[in-house]
């Protein structure tokens, strides 16, 4: 039975790690950017979510409306700042490298620097038996939570006018705008919709994960791996990813309690040593 | 034989410097602290504790002002090496204190001690190692804080008296980890008790679930060292996956139900036990003057961090006193440090030989009370000094040091190995 | 060249004359500075001249200040064993790192040098009875010679000015001609007969020993070590330095680490939101001197000589 909860502790995890690469990974496969500040729009997230969640009491509130203000953030910057340095990856690194400071500081300014764990909703507070052990149905709401994303994200690359138009700046940006995609508003959106995911995943995550300072750098590095992991770009990659550093992240702290610090790292300098594009991912 | 060496011999020799010129400018003390990252709240709460003591006075003292000059250490041990070099070469400062980082301390320990300049640990710093007889032993350090193992030892204390003989141990895997829970092996297997389980989260560990998940069953109770987010995230899975209803905690230092976490634990926190040199419910005039000081300036209850700023802004002020303002004589201020005494919010407060901090330890228990949840004191033991309750003879007899204890814990043949 | 000459000899003068001039911290700051540079410019080399990003050049930094601490203080063996042993780990370690990640390209290469040397921030954090975990490694001396901060700073000033030297002359060599050549096409360079990899590899090879080089002198100057010296964060710093600096002018990323060490020094100072008046200048940075501060003076300059 241990088994069985250690493994859904996994697939937990792993969900939200997959809520907070998918972004991650949309952004980079349409723009090749890599976003410094990814973790901290899930930081962001979660504090929001912290605030509405004390004045309204409502975590439904904090799950839509926090993510909408980081959507927001994220659309301005790409907008008014990344847009200018279009494909140029040194600039792209200072820029958000800046930006990560500068949230860093106006967070600690208006949060404080305590830890928060954001509480749980009342309707997945409780837990359930699985066997003779108990098991939180939060984390089985995250998981059914993570699935409905993933679906979600599939639907609309696969099946949508603009998903279409997505894989066709994803193969390439150039020809996209040539057949006539308006392809500057789909940067915006796309780099939206991104902030929004890790925002997302820090409201979500924030009854397990948690918010301080710190943890903007924390999850944006776990982000970083999973895309990596799954390959940079693929949305697949980012679920199996997701997955996969989840469950490894479990199992080798209940195995190899000694090398919990490299539970994480081991098995992606591993995986990039024999698959130097991640598993799903392409040059 | 070592200690009173290097107290009657080394301490005199080290300190030839004195000048009595230079007297007529402020006392400048560097405060080093963390402002940004992980460990701001520490760092703004030993500043805010240490500010209310000095305006308390006026800022004055012996005849001449005091100016705080403060640096960010970042978390930093090189950063903050080099803040100390800044304060001391460039604004000639003439005392150094704060440190919340055992690291920082560190870094800058060999440069205070070769600058001739004292370093009032007034923060979290609680390396035992510091204020002990050995090679990291600086004769120019005072602590008003505490070290790793005396809280440790205290919950062992109360934990045994109340019936607790086997217990399992959680403890963040780092350095200040093994020097408190090391402490409590050591004060809880000579009280009789086992420790059964040992388990060491990394510090930066999202998901304790596997860890409550694995915490061996029938144990008297589960004893916790979790500093920062640790604690609060351990202690809702622990509430969560239903091991609270079943196993008391004895939280050391207090991490877990640290005040700014108990509105967010809520009944998850009720019952916890833990040890502290503080509370912020003691029931004392010093202390109830310095809450209400406090809630006025920085909005919340003061953690233990604000109790040890405001002693070392004290004990700084008084041994610049006791010289009559003249601190650049540093061998004379230093020892100035040695036999001062005064009631503080954290009780009644005395120095050992080594500049340690003697001070009382607080048994405390999360109740609702009128003002919400608060960590209300059971039991108080008086005059615990670094050795606590052991002679220094008995402490130094034992041949391990508790960083090499990891993993052995569950040994009492070992923990309590003479030398 | 004449020009060149005379910068140089101005700079060696200011270089020289420093420590009798200002006050003993900037002694110290200045050659703080000076190491920093000296990582930032072997960091270029890989950047800048290979075209291979790294996230992980914290480790090589780190590793030789490791190895020196630990000999020094914990098996107490001389400076003369122990400061060939910390530029041998990371000459070592930086040949590890290439063998395993040079298959890897743009961001997958900065990602996978950054699980290598998180990796060995792990060791360095979790192998306690060694490294003193996250406590670090206080109690180094100096060696004799250099003991007090004047001669340390000359020894300082004498080694990072031969690295530029060697680096300078490296990148004008036929070899590093060649690497310059992989950096614009590795096809066209493969096509040209050139073993791309064998190239990359020492490349790689010889920025981790100017950046152990540069730990060594750090563990040194600050007489101890902790896992910071090899975390992440420092590599993302120095990184940080050689594009701000300009990346590919070797120059530039000197100049970038003096730019970030004194505007942290100073604004640390003044104020408690320090990151966010760094961050401010970071995008600031980006937006009015995309090409790093070299990049802005040559706009300036050559705007200037045109007509």
């Amino acid at each position: 039975m241990i088994w069985v909860i250690h493994t859904l502790n996994g697939i937990s995890f792993g969900m939200l790690l997959f809520l907070l690469a998918a972004g991650l990974s949309l952004i980079y496969g349409l723009m090749k950017i890599l976003n410094l500040t990814h973790g901290s729009y899930y930081l962001i997230g979660a504090y929001v979510g912290s605030t509405i969640i004390a004045k309204t009491g409502s975590f439904a509130l904090a799950l839509i409306v926090a993510p909408l203000v980081v959507a927001l953030l994220g659309a301005v910057m790409e907008r008014y700042f990344l847009r200018r340095f279009h494909l140029q990856e040194l600039p792209q690194t200072l820029l958000t490298f800046g930006f990560l400071f500068i949230f860093a500081d106006l967070m600690l300014w208006i949060w404080g620097g305590d830890p928060i764990v954001l509480p749980k909703p009342a309707a997945f507070s409780g837990s359930i038996s699985i066997g003779d052990a108990r098991y939180p149905t939060y984390r089985l709401a995250l998981i059914a939570v993570g699935l409905i994303v993933a679906l979600i994200l599939w639907w609309f690359q696969e099946r949508t006018r603009l998903g279409a138009m997505l894989r066709a700046g994803v193969d390439d940006a150039e020809i996209a705008g040539a057949l006539g995609i308006d392809v500057s508003l789909l940067f915006t959106l796309v780099f939206a919709v991104g902030a929004l995911l890790a925002a997302l995943g820090g409201v979500l995550g924030g009854p397990i994960i948690g918010a301080q300072p710190g943890a903007d750098f924390e999850v944006m590095l776990l982000a970083f791996v999973v895309v990596i992991v799954g390959g940079l770009g693929s949305l697949r990659g980012a679920l199996i990813g997701g997955l996969l550093v989840g469950l490894l992240d479990n199992f080798g702290k209940i195995f190899f309690p000694e090398l919990a610090l490299f539970t994480i790292f081991v098995p992606m300098a591993i995986i990039l040593s024999f698959r130097p594009t991640g598993l799903f991912g392409r040059l | 034989m070592r200690a009173s060496w290097i107290a009657a011999g080394v301490l005199p020799l080290m300190l030839p410097i004195t000048s009595s010129f230079a007297q007529q400018g402020p006392i400048k003390i560097g405060l080093i602290l963390p402002l940004s990252g992980t460990f701001a709240p520490n760092g703004e709460d030993t500043l805010t504790g240490t500010r209310i003591y000095f305006d308390s006075i006026g800022n004055q003292v012996g005849g001449r002002k005091i100016e705080l000059i403060i640096e960010d250490e970042q978390g930093r041990p090189d950063v903050g090496l080099t803040k100390a070099r800044k304060l001391v070469e460039n604004d000639k400062v003439q005392i150094l204190a704060g440190f919340v980082s055992t690291a920082v301390a560190l870094a800058v320990n060999d440069y205070a001690r070769e600058k001739k300049i004292p370093m009032v640990l007034s923060g979290d710093a609680g390396a035992n190692e510091l204020t002990m007889p050995g090679p990291l032993y600086n004769p120019y350090i005072v602590r008003t804080s505490q070290n790793g193992r005396t809280p440790a030892a205290a919950a062992a204390a109360f934990a045994y008296k109340n019936g607790w003989r086997k217990v399992a141990t959680m403890t963040s895997d780092y350095a200040g980890g093994f020097d408190t829970i090391g402490g409590f092996a050591q004060a809880f297997c000579k009280l009789g008790g086992t420790i059964v389980q040992e388990q060491y989260p990394p510090i930066n560990t999202n998901d304790y679930g596997p860890y409550v998940t694995n915490v061996q069953s029938g144990v008297d109770g589960v004893v916790t060292f979790l500093p920062g987010s640790a604690g609060l995230k351990f202690v809702k899975q622990f509430d969560e996956l239903g091991m609270k209803a079943k196993y008391p905690l004895m939280d050391i230092f207090g991490q877990i139900v640290y005040e700014p976490f108990l509105p967010q634990l809520g009944d998850a926190a009720l019952g916890i036990y833990s040890t502290l040199h503080y509370a912020p419910t003691i029931k004392t005039p010093e202390n109830e003057a310095f809450v209400a000081e406090y809630m006025k300036r920085a909005k919340r209850i003061p953690s233990d961090n604000g109790a040890d700023g405001w002693a070392g802004a004290h004990a700084i002020a008084d041994a610049a006193k006791a010289v009559d303002g003249k601190v650049e004589d540093t061998e004379k201020f230093l020892a100035a440090f040695r036999p001062d005494k005064f009631a503080s919010p954290k009780g009644n407060i005395s120095f050992d030989k080594y500049g340690q901090l003697i001070q009382s330890m607080y048994v405390r228990k999360v109740e609702k009370t009128a003002d919400g949840y608060a960590n209300v004191v059971v039991e108080k033991f008086d005059n615990v000094d670094q050795f606590w309750p052991m002679t220094e003879a008995e402490l130094e007899s034992y041949k391990y040091r508790y960083s090499e204890l990891k993993g052995s814990m569950t040994n009492c043949a070992k923990v309590l190995e003479k030398k | 060249m004449a020009r060149i000459l005379l910068f140089i000899a101005l700079a060696a003068v200011v270089f020289v004359a420093l420590p009798f001039v200002v006050p003993s911290y900037y002694v110290g700051l200045t050659t703080k500075i000076l190491i920093f540079a000296l990582f930032a410019m072997s960091l270029d080399l890989l950047i800048g001249y290979t075209g291979l990003a790294s996230l992980g050049h914290a480790a090589f930094f780190g590793i030789s200040a490791y190895t020196i601490a630990v000999l020094s203080v914990k098996l107490r063996m001389s400076e003369w064993i122990a400061f060939p042993a910390g530029l041998t780990m990371a000459i070592a370690l930086g040949a590890v790192f290439a063998l395993l990640a040079l298959r890897a390209r743009g961001s997958y290469l900065l990602m996978i040098t950054l699980a290598l040397a998180q990796v060995v921030w792990g060791i360095a954090f979790g192998w306690r009875t060694m490294t003193g975990g996250d406590d670090g490694l206080p109690g180094l001396r100096r060696p004799a010679f250099v003991s007090d901060e004047t001669s340390f700073y000359f020894l300082v000033l004498g080694l990072v000015a031969a690295s530029t030297v060697v680096l300078v002359a490296l990148i004008r060599s036929p070899f590093g001609l060649a690497l310059q050549g992989i950096r614009e096409s590795e096809s066209r360079m493969q096509a040209l007969g050139f073993n791309v990899w064998r190239h990359q590899f020492v490349a790689f090879v010889i920025a981790a020993a100017f950046a152990g080089l540069a730990g060594a002198l750090y563990v040194y100057y600050n007489r101890f070590v902790s896992p910071d010296f090899l975390h992440v964060v420092r590599s993302a710093e120095v990184l940080i330095m050689v594009i701000i600096g300009g990346v590919g002018t070797l120059l530039g990323p000197a100049i970038g680490a003096a730019a970030i060490i004194l505007l942290e020094d100073i604004i640390s100072s003044q104020t408690q939101h320090w990151l966010l008046a760094l961050g401010i200048i970071y995008v600031a940075t980006t937006l009015f001197a995309p090409r790093g501060l070299i990049g802005l003076y040559r706009e300036r300059f050559m705007a200037r000589r045109k007509p």
